[in-house]
């Protein structure tokens, strides 16, 4: 099987022929560069270009947050940013949370409290919680609960997803000093 | 993605304008957020995408005493949210930013876009209205200004003729006593269009301004409303009288969201709320 169609919901980007585009850009802490279709989504390139199948698509409009990655400290849902917009972007994907083969400690979490069932919203869902706490460490439950409304989950019903966030914050404050 | 389209970001604000003007398909690109689902859908038929987030013009954010608030077409929604000036003394314009969307598209949305857009029922164009924003277009026939209250000329329709962009939007200044409020319905707590949108404001002296979104074919500025407020001055018996009257002025449509009966019942909650709080004593 073809891995790029790892999921029914995947739409295939289609090559528009136009002029490639060289693309340079950081993705976790790696330089890539690379020609791209001018409109292809920076979804797609991740995914199609650099295989990194981390990062889900679902609604492709921006609405449910699955394909949410990190684009210059900013939580961004990749769908709808054409991948050339990201040219000097440094980039984080759910692939870049683990360190040296290691969970970072929210991925331990969603894992301890549950926080995930089919997985599928679970990637958009650790960059959105990751950027919120990169920017501020301590954030109310307010904050949280704002910062992750944009991502939508059909099987948790979100308070274990709260709970994980909140078990980070605690664990990342006591282990790395934060 | 099934559209078809060359990118060009452009560096300066004249190769922008030309580049619009030569090619007749094209299409401006800011935050995306809208445009993006136009080409996923291949709704619209886009032949070269214009990038302005590098023109230096868009990227102005700006608060200067005596002149006001300039916002770059370039700003996202979520700089605005954090804006300890637009907090304080657009309070209206950071209610209705704060509203607008999920978090994840305030990181990319941007205000002049949700201008742009022109949608009936956006949220910021209510906030905006209510401050006499005033938009500021580039063209090939240079720059020219137009107010807020008449840019909008119908359903996602604006006053942008070919080759023409925004390329910011300024609100006067906003001072002491200046006090405003934005309230909207919406189907759900989370991330919908609003049923309706209002916003409403109070200036120093006591004169009233309400934008309205949701409710007719663009967003409105009651001014008519407005004057007749004025003439009875604020109370609340003229808040009583106000939430009737405004269903004169308004010319809401049953949709998917709403029944226009609901529309005109909670235009008229809204704008009660929007007052009543107002004249509220601060404590």
């Amino acid at each position: 099987m073809d891995n790029n169609k790892d999921c029914s919901m995947y739409t295939e980007h289609v090559d528009s022929g136009k002029r490639k585009v060289t693309l340079s850009l950081t993705v976790n802490g790696h330089q890539v560069v690379r020609d791209v279709d001018p409109s292809m989504s920076l979804l797609h390139f991740l995914r199609d270009n650099i295989k990194l199948f981390g990062t889900k698509e679902a609604c492709g409009e921006g609405e449910c947050g699955a394909c949410t990655i990190i684009m210059n400290g900013k939580a961004v849902t990749s769908c709808i940013v054409l991948a050339v917009e990201a040219e000097g972007a440094q980039i984080t994907t759910v692939e870049g949370l683990a360190k040296d083969g290691k969970l970072s400690i929210l991925q331990e979490e969603f894992i301890s409290e549950d926080a995930l069932q089919c997985g599928y919203c679970t990637p958009g869902f650790l960059m959105s919680a990751r950027a919120l706490l990169d920017s501020n460490p301590n954030p109310s439950d307010e904050e949280i609960v704002e910062v992750l409304s944009g991502n939508l989950c059909r099987c948790t019903g979100y308070i274990p997803i709260l709970n994980a966030v909140k078990r980070t914050i605690e664990r990342e404050q006591k282990e790395l000093g934060r | 993605m099934l559209s078809r389209f060359q990118y060009f970001k452009p560096h300066n604000l004249n190769e922008a304008v030309q580049y619009l003007d030569k090619e007749a398909n094209s299409f401006v690109l800011a935050g995306g957020t809208d445009l993006m689902i136009l080409l996923r859908r291949n709704v619209i038929n886009a032949e070269h995408i214009v990038d302005i987030k590098a023109l230096p013009e868009t990227g102005v954010f700006e608060y200067t005493e005596g002149t006001g608030l300039k916002i770059g077409a370039a700003v996202v929604v979520n700089r605005v949210v954090d804006s300890e000036v637009v907090n304080s003394r657009y309070r209206a314009l950071h209610q209705a930013a704060a509203s607008l969307a999920s978090f994840q598209l305030r990181n990319r949305a941007t205000v002049v876009g949700n201008i742009c857009n022109a949608s009936p029922g956006a949220d910021l164009p209510p906030a905006l209205l209510v401050y006499d924003a005033v938009v500021n277009i580039a063209g090939p026939q240079g720059t020219r200004q137009v107010p807020l209250h008449q840019f909008f000329t119908g359903v996602k329709r604006t006053v942008l003729q070919h080759g023409e962009l925004v390329v910011s939007v300024e609100l006067p200044e906003s001072g002491e006593g200046d006090k405003s409020i934005y309230l909207r319905q919406a189907r759900l707590r989370g991330h919908d269009l609003a049923t309706v949108g209002v916003a409403a404001r109070v200036k120093p002296d006591g004169k009233v301004a309400i934008g309205i979104a949701a409710v007719a074919p663009t967003p409105l500025r009651l001014f008519a409303l407005e004057d007749q407020i004025n003439a009875r001055g604020l109370s609340q018996e003229t808040i009583e009288w106000a939430a009737e009257e405004v269903k004169e002025h308004i010319h809401p449509i049953t949709d998917v969201r709403s029944s226009a009966a609901y529309r005109l019942q909670m235009a008229s909650v809204l704008l009660k709320r929007c007052l009543l709080a107002l004249i509220a004593k601060e404590d």
